[in-house]
């Protein structure tokens, strides 16, 4: 008897299963809005993270080489530059326009500006049900909101019409079935967007003396919105907006050549830049960005060389200074190619060898970054991190004086400005006086192709240099052939592309 | 054999000595019982079997003639014959005075015992694909690991080994089920389930149980897809009633088994000068740096145990050293094992054991697959000795020949070697516990508890080094490292597996029942710290963190926790010996998957007839076994990672507000999409077999088929940017893929004379894999080379998975007419700027211009077949062993030569002779001296088909009178060699190229296959 209880006794054993609750194992290391209490204002820094993407030839670029090549390299400031052959393909057919929907470049901006934007819906969704206090909650979206006005502004200018995504989808389903995934909207709706989630910031966000220094304020809002507004040509909204930026009294303009250094970081003229510094030990900063454009080895070598040598400023660009113009020397590194072997010597006593052991004979002067005289976590890595103006002061004057022009305002007072800071005397309120103040002060700062497309004039002025650009089809990016693929023909593609 | 008749000979000694002490007992009889006892298989006396009165203690042994005497009292009636292995007897004395036995040898093929999983079977009722193989013929190859001693031995069953000390060798059951799941084969030792044996000793290993179909490894469900390995370690044994020590040596040195001869100089200098029409001056050294870097080394395994018993508990120690130095300088692996079975018979209702093993590994200086991402730069040290110029010299005297100052993209090979250290030291333990109830004779208890504990500690060290003349003989170039780094990394994984079954076995008349029913729990937990620091000195006692640069240190560390919770069960049914059903049933929960696809069934039905037990065969004499099995199984593989599910955070992704002025800001993303419904793969499986032994079993084989069909395999789909996923893939269940095949296995076993006897077996496994139903049809790239080559594997409906993909070499442009005569059909032509000696591509599309539309398929690197030779022969004191091991019909893509992308780059000596050039050589297969960038074609692709003499082995037991004097028992000494002889077409290193399933068989910097030869000895007190 006693053998058949333990029996029954073992079989019951066997046949008891662990509860159900054994197999909740919760994702370790992976944090949720319910495990971690400051995630939103973590996935609002995680935004401004994603801005500094720059996997060109990878998955997403937003600020890298990709984006150096379609604002810089696309105009007339500068070339491709390098070897000959070095990134023929994709940025030296996005320097003379023999563009097709396979390039990568393209396609990695893309998706870079959909990954970002990506992050900045997560980021408003976790907002909108954490919980903290209204008027921070209403902050953080101010700040998310207008990362994603921006980046809907360089979409807009870069492709024209595209996909309005606004909102995380549940899955991949909720993804294929919503069409706001898959389809292009009308250009105007996406300003209309970009509009919405700036005037939501500049209602917000405080102004820059009463929040911390690198986040978008309301100063960076009602900019960037000027600007918008100037490529939309509302030209009332511009003066006013740039009005109030001038009027608030917390920016100015600072000596032209430290804009670019690490001295010139957050100083009193920058509106809004793309912070760099270090992280873990490590630099932090947009991959590539100052490599890219970093003066490269040649001829005889010998030197350990600064990077790859693209984005090289153009005679066209450098023979548009006027004389005596402070800003030339600043913008642009001139290669010694007087046979003397003198080499240049950059401002924190850096000597580049002479044209000999030097690949090309101009560099970007505003991409270098100083291992002597800058501080860096990690000096010895040639791609050191570089702040990236977005908007500065002397932009705002420079829409102001546009605005101002078309409004029969001020033109004057802020041209007047911009050339006493360069050294140079008053010139006429004219509008190409006011554009060429504006190419030379913005030269290679991102802002001269989109510019010359807002004027109109884009495909006289690129011509007239030797390039083979379509008007109607050149404004503009081709929509990547990958994507166009992958959302099974529901992308359209731009004209002539 | 050569073992039982070692166990006899053991045992004539110590039955001197027993015989001796018992003979006072003899005298008090009533009744005395005498007789002979034999061996069934060969007729021969067996000494040494024990025989005892049934219940009792009482008994004795046969001496060396088989005799036993036994004198009896009245009430013992039964008498029980027992000796290792074979089967007991008991038989009833009744009036007997004599009573002569023949005792069934259990090595007879069909009735093994097998184990199965949570259970044994007879093998005779084995409904199921699986193979049994002993440790003896695994432990004796020099080897690390059982697995690398099974290749060529089971068919089915394609193992891809790899020269690097310390490492696993790939293993496919029945060819490639799984693209991005884990293709890790289920391990299950001693109760503990793994993916990895490099701790086992193979010496302690008494058996491995493979199974290859889904009926016989559907009983472990969800882990059973990629097939499962059953290991037993040894346990005492309280038969041979005496304590035997077993010692088990073998030294010997490795070599690289096959080398690719480079140009020398001289070629070098003519080749470069060819390609590009400019002279090289400059340096004038002639080094071969395969040479450089490579060794002679050494091997050595030391092995001892101590095993014995009495009836009550029987134990098993065991201890090993293990060095296997890599050929590579640097390079080395040691292990230390030890062991400890001990089993307790605690009553006759209770039996209890444990089994535990330690093992202490330290692989210095390798590739590393410890999944601990500290690799120093071996990788790069083998891609560059195959580019680097052979003009420059390796070190002349402590100053480095400088490779990259004379072509910017290749390292001193040697330098990447000496410019590191890595270290990773492993240590290991495993232990399980079991307890057997036996309340009634048809009912029995099993539970056990297994743990698996493993820490392993890996360290990096970076030598400082400048590109300047204290270095190097000329200054420059890009090899160059300004600060010293040191990083560690420690991880911890502590794993539980708690089984606990009932097996209820009856017999009513013939039919013979088994129910097993039970249940399994396991708990996995790990947890890695990683940090480093820079700045560290060089000298090696220095080499801690508290000796870097503090504001450079970063740190790292995660973990991980998954479970598992199974219920199980198994239906054996046998009518009268001849009809056989196993059907199995297991039903699957893991914390790895939603919740609401957390459970999985897999069931399973096999069934098989024994033919030869019909009566209408009892009338033949040619069949002593005819059977025919059929089973169908489903099974899974859960091997993707805990978070596949569902979305997490990524930290880490901070940015710096107020820029380098201070640090940088905590951020976070959530940038994954996650498939929400993933499941695991799924495997069904069909196998029909028929097995067969005739002429007395001296002829026996088995032929199978099988169609293996894995629904919902998971791959990475692309989804558009716009969803806001940062790598635009999505993990999904979303193909099929399927394999089918065909197996023999045919062995020939004879015995000539009493001197003379050998065995031969051979197998042979013809399988096809294809891609049947990728998702949405978009197929998907793999091999990436990058360099000018990009993908160069195709994964699509239709073909194999990991086809190559690649254009297709026409033949050599041999004149500019040619070139400007081909044309595609509206008159383009194809390659404008083509020169005589460069290749002719097709234009597949037929557009006017070469690209990657004109990709095709050409080939893949799974073998169409494999298969094994297996030669046993024993002649007296002398036994020799010869394995051979081969492949056909497989392609492996010349990666490393692909990547030649530098004119200065340096180029195998044969292209340097067989080039196209001009009318001297108007070759139409190679291509005139070229500076590399060439694209990927098949013109890389080459045949992988190889056949080689795996294992070598010739040994020679001495002599009883000999070894008496020196109290030994027994002592075999042997000469191995592991890889003596390899045939292949292969232009490369080998043609056994491991690697995921989307992209194996491409050879870049694979370390050579090694081959060995070994002296050894087996030594038993």
């Amino acid at each position: 008897m006693k053998t058949l209880y333990i029996s029954i006794f073992l079989i019951a054993i066997v046949l008891t299963s662990c509860s159900e609750s054994f197999l909740d194992v919760p994702i370790q290391g992976g944090a949720t809005t319910k495990s971690d209490p400051d995630l939103a204002q973590k996935l609002v820094t995680g935004t401004y993270n994603s801005l500094l993407q720059g996997d060109s030839w990878g998955n997403g670029d937003v600020h890298g080489f990709a984006f150096i090549s379609v604002t810089d390299i696309a105009s007339d400031d500068a070339d491709k530059g390098s070897t000959l052959d070095d990134q023929k393909v994709p940025v030296g057919d996005i320097d003379d326009f023999n563009l097709t929907a396979t390039n990568k470049f393209a396609e990695t901006l893309w998706s870079g500006h959909y990954n970002a934007i990506g992050t900045a819906n997560q980021a408003l969704l976790a907002l909108s049900t954490a919980n903290i206090s209204t008027q921070t909650k209403n902050r953080l979206i101010g700040e998310v909101r207008f990362l994603r006005g921006y980046l809907y502004f360089n979409l807009v200018r870069m492709f024209g019409d595209v996909p309005l995504v606004m909102r995380v989808p549940k899955d991949q389903t909720d993804a294929n079935n919503d069409p706001a995934f898959q389809t292009r909207v009308n250009k105007q709706i996406v300003y209309d967007s970009i509009v919405s989630d700036l005037q939501f910031s500049v209602d917000n966000l405080p102004l820059k003396s009463a929040y911390p220094v690198g986040h978008a304020n309301k100063g960076a809002a009602e900019s960037m919105l000027a600007k918008v507004y100037m490529y939309l040509q509302d030209w009332q909204k511009v003066y006013d907006l740039t009005q109030d930026v001038i009027l608030s009294g917390k920016y100015g303009l600072v000596d032209y050549s430290i804009l670019w250094r690490q001295a010139g970081d957050n100083c009193n003229e920058s509106i809004f830049e793309i912070e760099t510094g270090s992280y873990n030990n490590s630099n932090l900063g947009v991959s590539n960005y100052t490599v890219s454009q970093g003066v490269r080895v040649g001829g005889m070598g010998g030197w350990n060389d600064l990077g790859w040598g693209f984005c090289t400023p153009t005679t066209n660009l450098i023979n548009a200074y006027e004389p005596g113009d402070k800003r030339k020397d600043a913008t642009i590194i001139f290669i010694d190619n007087s046979g003397t072997h003198k080499g240049t010597v950059l401002w924190d006593g850096f000597r580049v060898p002479s044209k000999d052991s030097v690949q090309n004979l101009y560099y970007n002067y505003k991409a270098y970054a100083s291992a002597s005289k800058e501080t860096f976590v990690n000096q010895n890595d040639k791609d050191r991190p570089k702040n990236i103006k977005i908007l500065r002061y002397a932009d705002v004057l420079l829409m102001n004086a546009e605005a101002a022009y078309h409004i029969g305002g001020d033109v004057s007072t802020p041209l007047h400005l911009i050339r006493q800071r360069a050294g140079l005397a008053d010139v006429a309120p004219t509008l190409d006086n006011i554009w060429k103040e504006r190419r030379l002060e913005l030269a290679l700062e991102h802002d001269r192709f989109w510019d010359l497309v807002r004027q109109g004039r884009a495909s006289q002025v690129l011509n007239a240099v030797g390039k083979h650009f379509v008007a109607g089809t050149h404004e503009l990016l081709p929509i990547p052939n990958s994507q166009i693929q992958l959302s099974g023909g529901k992308l359209t593609q731009n004209f002539g592309y | 054999m050569h073992i039982q008749s070692l166990i006899r000979k053991i045992l004539k000694y110590l039955l001197t000595a027993m015989l001796l002490i018992s003979l006072p007992a003899i005298g008090l009889s009533q009744q005395i019982i005498k007789g002979t006892v034999k061996a069934s298989d060969n007729g021969e006396s067996l000494p040494g079997v024990n025989v005892i009165v049934k219940g009792t203690n009482h008994g004795t042994v046969t001496n060396f003639d088989g005799f036993y005497t036994l004198d009896l009292k009245p009430e013992e009636k039964v008498l029980v014959f027992s000796f290792i292995g074979y089967e007991d007897q008991e038989i009833e004395i009744g009036t007997q005075t004599v009573l002569n036995v023949t005792l069934k040898s259990k090595n007879t093929a069909i009735d093994e015992l097998v184990v199965i999983g949570y259970g044994v079977q007879k093998k005779s009722d084995i409904t199921g694909a699986t193979i049994q193989l002993k440790g003896t013929e695994l432990s004796k190859q020099p080897v690390l690991t059982a697995t690398q001693a099974m290749q060529g031995k089971v068919s089915g069953v394609q193992i891809i080994s790899s020269g690097n000390p310390g490492s696993t060798p790939q293993m496919r059951i029945r060819g490639t089920g799984t693209m991005l799941g884990g293709t890790h084969v289920l391990y299950v030792v001693d109760g503990i389930l793994t993916d990895d044996i490099t701790n086992v000793n193979s010496s302690d290993i008494v058996d491995m149980n493979i199974l290859k179909d889904a009926s016989s490894s559907a009983i472990y469900g969800s882990r059973g897809a990629n097939g499962v390995i059953i290991i037993t370690t040894k346990k005492g044994s309280s038969s041979a009633g005496k304590l035997n020590i077993n010692y088990n040596s073998n030294i010997g040195i490795r070599q690289a088994s096959n080398l690719v001869k480079m140009a020398n100089a001289a070629e070098y200098k003519n080749y470069y000068q060819a390609a590009t029409g400019i002279a090289i001056s400059g340096p004038t050294a002639n080094t071969n740096w395969y040479k450089t870097i490579l060794r002679n080394a050494f091997e050595q395994n030391q092995n001892i145990s101590i095993s014995g018993g009495s009836e009550k508990a029987t134990y098993f120690f065991s201890t090993s050293y293990l060095n296997d130095q890599g050929i590579v300088l640097k390079n080395n692996f040691k292990r230390i094992t030890l062991r400890s079975n001990i089993d307790f018979n605690i009553s006759k209702y209770i039996k209890t054991g444990f089994q535990s093993s330690y093992a202490n590994a330290i692989n210095e200086n390798g590739f590393n697959n410890l999944d601990i991402n500290e690799n120093g730069n071996i990788g790069s040290a083998f891609n560059d000795a195959y580019r680097a110029a052979p003009i420059i010299s390796p070190k002349v005297g402590d100053k480095y020949g400088n490779v990259s100052a004379f072509n910017g993209q290749v390292g001193n090979p040697l330098l990447d070697i000496e410019n590191n250290r890595v270290r990773v030291a492993a240590n290991r333990i495993q232990a399980a516990g079991y307890l057997d109830i036996n309340p009634f004779s048809f009912l029995s208890y099993h539970s056990s508890i297994g743990t698996d504990i493993l820490f392993r500690q890996a360290r990096l060290y970076d030598y400082k080094f400048l590109n300047d003349e204290t270095n190097f003989d000329v200054a420059g170039g890009n090899q160059l490292n300004s600060i010293s780094y040191l990083a560690n990394k420690n991880v911890q994984n502590f794993k539980w597996v708690w089984d606990n079954y009932i097996t209820f076995s009856k017999k009513f008349d013939k039919h013979d029942f088994k129910l097993m029913v039970g249940t399994t729990a396991e708990k996995f937990q790990e947890t890695w710290l990683s940090g480093s620091r820079k700045d560290v000195p060089a000298d090696s006692d220095l080499w801690y963190l508290y000796n870097g640069l503090a504001n450079s240190s970063q740190n790292d560390g995660k973990g991980d926790i998954w479970t598992r919770n199974s219920y199980m069960s198994r239906l054996n049914y046998s009518y009268n010996d001849r009809y056989m059903l196993t059907a199995t049933l297991r039903r699957d929960g893991s914390s790895r998957f939603p919740k609401k696809n957390r459970w999985g069934t897999f069931p399973s039905v096999g069934l098989a007839w024994n033919i030869n037990k019909e009566s209408f065969m009892q009338s033949q004499h040619l069949f002593d076994v005819l059977r025919v099995r059929a089973s169908w199984g489903v099974v899974g593989n859960d091997q993707i990672s805990t978070d596949a599910y569902t979305n997490t955070v990524i930290p880490n992704l901070a940015y710096p507000f107020s820029g380098i002025s201070s640090g940088a800001s905590n951020g976070s993303q959530i940038n994954q999409i996650k498939d929400p419904n993933i499941k695991w793969e799924s495997t069904a499986e069909y196998d029909f077999a028929l097995e067969f032994g005739v002429l007395e079993n001296k002829l026996s084989g088995e032929l199978n088929y099988y169609n293996k069909k894995v629904d919902n395999a998971l791959i990475n789909v692309n989804i558009p940017s716009t969803v806001g996923d940062a790598d635009h893939q999505i993990l999904t269940n979303a193909t099929s893929i399927q394999n089918t095949g065909v197996e023999v296995m045919i062995k020939w076993k004879s015995s000539v004379n009493k001197n003379l006897s050998y065995s031969i077996g051979a197998n042979v496994t013809l399988n096809k894999n294809k891609v049947v139903g990728l998702n949405g049809g978009e197929p998907i790239w793999g091999g990436n080379i990058g360099a000018a080559q990009g993908f160069t594997t195709l994964t699509d409906n239709n073909h194999a998975i990991g086809s190559f993909y690649v254009l297709k070499v026409l033949g050599v442009f041999q004149d500019d007419p040619e070139i400007l005569n081909y044309k595609s059909s509206n008159g383009t032509i194809i390659q404008p700027t083509a020169k005589p000696g460069e290749f002719k591509y097709w234009d597949k599309n037929d557009d006017g211009k070469i690209d990657d539309k004109d990709r095709d398929f050409a080939g893949s690197y799974q073998p169409k077949a494999y298969f094994g030779v297996n030669i046993n022969v024993y002649y007296r004191k002398w036994d020799f062993s010869m394995d051979i091991y081969g492949n056909v019909g497989n392609k492996v893509y010349n990666g490393k030569r692909a990547i030649r992308i530098n004119g200065k780059d340096n180029i195998e000596s044969a292209l340097v002779y067989n080039r196209w050039n001009g009318s001297q050589n108007p070759s139409q297969t190679q291509p005139g001296a070229n500076t590399g960038n060439l694209l990927a074609s098949d013109y890389f692709v080459e045949s992988g088909d190889f056949y080689r003499i795996n294992n070598l082995t010739v040994g020679y037991t001495f002599p009883d009178p000999f070894l008496k004097k020196l109290n030994i028992s027994s002592l075999r000494v042997f000469i191995t060699s592991q890889n003596l002889l390899t045939l292949k077409k292969y232009s490369g290193f080998t043609s056994e190229l491991p690697g995921s399933p989307l992209d194996s068989g491409i050879e870049l910097s694979t370390y050579p296959t090694t081959r060995t030869i070994a002296l050894g000895v087996n030594l038993n007190f």
